[in-house]
């Protein structure tokens, strides 16, 4: 689906805790997600760290759009 | 003797082109057109004891209807097997014929044969289909392939028609459709991943137990410069809906998408959303939607300055994406891209699970 978006001319970033699998079906800009059921963020934190770790994906993502890639490229936020 | 049902559109059955494809579904008892040259590929084993057929058009614009009288003209000759086709890169004619034999199959338990071309549109919907009593088999891409198709359909007819085991596709030769049986090996799966990751490593040919779904590359969009003056959306597959499933989605295979509006919204509060998806556990998801659309972190980046004031999109996209077929998500893609693009987005946040 999100290469339908690319070849629309989105640029696209794909927030995934399945990252090789958005690896491998060739998304270009891939970012980290924490975990299949809770891909932006982590209920194991208090509620602070985890909106402040959301943030930190989210921010993530904005720079991947914000990056040339040439190829599938994997950013990680920065996880506590 | 098997007893045979041949299935074609009005041009094969002989009924003309174009101008008679709105006529409706008809039986003849015996053959007509294309499903003569069947008959004859069939020989002494089998007899075709009625054809069907029906105008291109109308299958498509009154599918009720014409699966309806298809099943029904069905029933009552019981036959052994069912032949649709072949429909070569006709793609109506494809769709129609994997689409009767899919109900054929399904709900009067009668195996079917179809063959077309393997671009035909009708190969997407087979795959997904996935019947496993419904085959469908390789021809050229034009008429010119009539008879080499009608003399394979005969063949594999007969067989599904005694009962016989059908191996897998690669030994077979019909278009394979995904569907993975258990079969006992000679050695245990440590020992075979083993032989292939050294084939592998030598750089030798080796044939994967488990093959993946093949994607076709698309080069890289460009990269967003001031991304604080894009104008930004969130597409996610998490399932994330206003609390209730307002549009019905299912927690699988859904094939329809929907955008929810947030422009008045400043955060996701648990109660109020909830994740309808049938592929990962979704209480996190409902106890904070944020894991799914994290808006919360979205209208602070916004505060900030760091997305432009008003260039959040007011509304975020969303299917549940779990066992969505590729062709389905494809298409998906495709219409929320082009909404998208239609709303003047230029870079998407997509979340998914």
């Amino acid at each position: 689906m999100s290469k339908e978006l690319e070849k629309a001319g989105l640029t696209v970033a794909i927030v995934s805790a399945m990252f090789p699998v958005a690896e491998q079906v060739r998304a270009h800009r891939i970012v980290k997600g924490v975990s299949i059921p809770h891909p932006c963020g982590d209920p194991s934190l208090s509620p602070e760290l985890d909106a402040r770790l959301r943030r930190e994906i989210v921010q993530t993502a904005l720079k991947a759009l914000e990056t040339e890639v040439k190829e599938p490229t994997v950013f990680s936020p920065n996880m506590p | 003797m098997t007893t045979v049902v041949h299935v074609l559109n009005q041009f094969f059955a002989g009924f003309g082109g174009e101008e008679k494809a709105d006529m409706p579904v008809a039986v003849i008892e015996g053959t007509a057109g294309a499903a003569r040259g069947l008959q004859v590929q069939l020989g002494e084993p089998g007899q075709i004891v009625c054809t069907i057929y029906y105008g291109d058009n109308y299958f498509h614009e009154h599918k009720d209807e014409a699966l309806k009288a298809l099943l029904e003209a069905v029933r009552s000759r019981q036959p052994q097997v069912v032949v649709a086709g072949p429909a070569f890169n006709s793609g109506r004619y494809g769709m129609s014929c994997v689409e009767i034999c899919n109900e054929i199959a399904k709900t009067l338990a009668i195996p079917c044969v179809t063959a077309m071309h393997e671009e035909n549109p009708g190969v997407g919907s087979y795959r997904d289909f996935a019947n496993p009593n419904v085959y469908c088999l390789r021809t050229a891409e034009s008429t010119a392939g009539m008879a080499d198709a009608l003399k394979a359909l005969a063949k594999f007819a007969l067989r599904l028609a005694r009962g016989e085991t059908i191996g897998p596709a690669a030994k077979e030769g019909y278009i394979g459709r995904g569907i993975r049986r258990l079969e006992k090996a000679e050695r245990r799966g440590v020992d075979r991943a083993i032989d292939m990751l050294l084939k592998k490593i030598h750089h030798e040919p080796f044939e994967t137990e488990i093959p993946m779904e093949v994607w076709d590359d698309v080069s890289p969009a460009p990269a967003l410069s001031q991304i604080n003056e894009r104008k930004l959306a969130v597409v996610t597959t998490s399932g994330v809906v206003p609390w209730g499933n307002p549009d019905r989605f299912k927690t699988y295979r859904n094939t329809h998408w929907q955008k929810y509006n947030i422009a008045e919204v400043k955060e996701l509060e648990p109660g109020k959303w909830e994740a309808v998806h049938g592929g990962y556990n979704v209480a996190y998801m409902n106890k904070n939607p944020h894991y799914g659309v994290p808006l919360d972190a979205l209208r602070s980046l916004e505060a900030e300055g760091k997305i432009g004031g008003g260039k959040l999109y007011p509304a975020y996209y969303v299917i549940p994406g779990n066992q969505g077929s590729p062709a389905v998500m494809r298409r998906v893609g495709q219409e929320i891209g082009s909404d998208l693009r239609n709303e003047g987005v230029e870079g998407v946040l997509f979340v998914a699970t």
